[in-house]
């Protein structure tokens, strides 16, 4: 229903432009904030194609929802030792995974 | 800076030094988020000096100190040879310029994080550097409860390392957004708290950015107005945390040089075996504070770049949060 090039292919091609035309012709002082506008569109276009099923599905299996999973963790749920610290650590590294996937895909490196 | 505004610091700063103080040439510094600097250059009966006008912006994050208290703070350090840069006069009185601020030489040197561990790692880490560092936090750790020049601060908590638990849990309540992998930590280091020791003054914003270097040489350690009572171990761990260090992971103290550097330098109040509990504290604090500027963005309080950048830190931020718990517990 939607025309192409679809948000994907848009917001590489603003991104590109924004570095390598934009960029130059800027002075110096506006370098940061063209370089942080073309780190906000490489973020979107990452959000863009992430896939949180699985997380999602994974977190509300095992405690509903992040706040109750925040609340069993602070309440001393979950330590090392007990039947359900491997889960919830293994829980715990996909949700991080994936927000760094999108945030910071260095990280994962 | 306009020509009203200039004479009436002209003649404050004059009644001040008890001598004729003139404004030559003011310019605003880059960098602060929270504060506004101001290099100006005066003659003080002719002859001419450099110095800083630091003064607050119109966001100020409501967990740092006032002006005063900073200068109150920079004169102790001063007093203790800390390296920071004179203070010269503080001003509570928002007639004059607005707002409150005060003055103090100008130092030389340059506190651009990147550039600085960009340069010890061409050179596999700057050794000396980082010893100097560890000799500035020590310096500032003499400075202990009780003074009443610092009444500001409060009474030091018993234990800096529940207390500071406490706190966290405080701000991600008050926040709102629930954080499971920050919880994580923090119940980390429930399990893992070190005996308390006797507060000292921290400065809790002891970091490669917030430090003037020249040549090698740390001119001005900069940023007070997170100071506090506490545990000496939480500066030494904030500046080797994780995410202070620049793209240098292996130049543990801030991206610079070797944390054992760091530590003899301090000398033997500093004990490594505190240091995990402090790191881990370090990557949760920078999460909590990620949260809360990213916040001011999505308020509609602070709009831009800069704020909502900085809450897509935190993700990574949680990745080192998750490895430091493990490696604490284990």
């Amino acid at each position: 229903m939607l025309e192409s090039p679809d948000a994907t292919d848009l917001l590489n091609t603003a991104r590109e432009a924004l570095l390598q035309k934009l960029l130059p012709a800027l002075p110096a002082h506006l370098h940061y904030e063209a370089r942080m506008a073309a780190s906000a569109i490489a973020i979107a276009t990452r959000a863009i194609a992430a896939d949180a099923a699985h997380a999602k599905a994974q977190l509300q299996a095992f405690a509903g929802d992040a706040a109750t999973f925040a609340a069993r963790i602070r309440a001393g749920e979950f330590a090392p030792g007990t039947p359900l610290h491997a889960q919830a650590s293994a829980l715990l590294e996909e949700m991080v995974r994936l927000r760094c996937a999108v945030s910071a895909p260095r990280a994962l490196r | 800076m306009d020509e009203a505004r200039r004479a009436a610091l002209n003649t404050w700063l004059s009644s001040q030094a008890g001598a004729a103080i003139e404004i030559t040439a003011a310019s605003l510094l880059s960098g602060g988020a929270i504060q506004q600097n101001w290099a100006i250059s005066v003659t003080r009966d002719g002859s001419p000096e450099e110095w800083v006008l630091r003064t607050d912006n119109a966001a100020v994050l409501a967990v740092s100190l006032p002006r005063t208290a900073e200068y109150a703070l920079l004169s102790a350090a001063f007093a203790e040879g800390v390296t920071v840069p004179e203070p010269l006069f503080c001003c509570a009185d928002t007639g004059v310029i607005g707002a409150p601020f005060f003055v103090m030489r100008r130092v030389g040197g340059i506190a651009a994080g990147h550039r600085l561990a960009k340069a010890a790692a061409a050179q596999g880490g700057d050794a000396p550097l980082v010893h100097a560092l560890g000799r500035e936090l020590a310096r500032i750790h003499r400075i202990r409860p009780p003074r009443a020049d610092l009444a500001f601060l409060g009474e030091p908590d018993a234990d800096a390392g529940t207390a500071f638990i406490a706190a966290m849990r405080t701000r991600l309540d008050a926040a709102g957004t629930p954080r499971p992998a920050v919880e994580w930590g923090l119940a980390a280091l429930e399990r893992n708290r070190p005996p308390p020791l006797p507060p000292v003054l921290c400065h809790n914003d002891f970091r490669t950015g917030n430090l003037m270097v020249e040549q090698h040489a740390v001119t001005a350690v900069l940023d007070w107005e997170f100071a506090a009572w506490g545990d000496p171990h939480a500066d030494l761990g904030w500046l080797c945390a994780p995410c202070w260090r620049f793209g240098n992971p292996t130049l543990e103290a801030g991206g610079l040089g070797p944390r054992d550097a760091l530590l003899e330098g301090y000398g033997p109040a500093a004990d490594p075996a505190r240091l995990p509990f402090w790191e881990l504290a370090a990557s949760i604090r920078w999460a909590v504070i990620a949260a809360d500027q990213g916040a001011r963005h999505l308020s509609g309080q602070d709009r831009g770049l800069e704020l909502a950048l900085t809450a897509h830190i935190i993700p990574e931020l949680e990745l080192d949060i998750l490895r430091q718990a493990e490696a604490l517990d284990a």
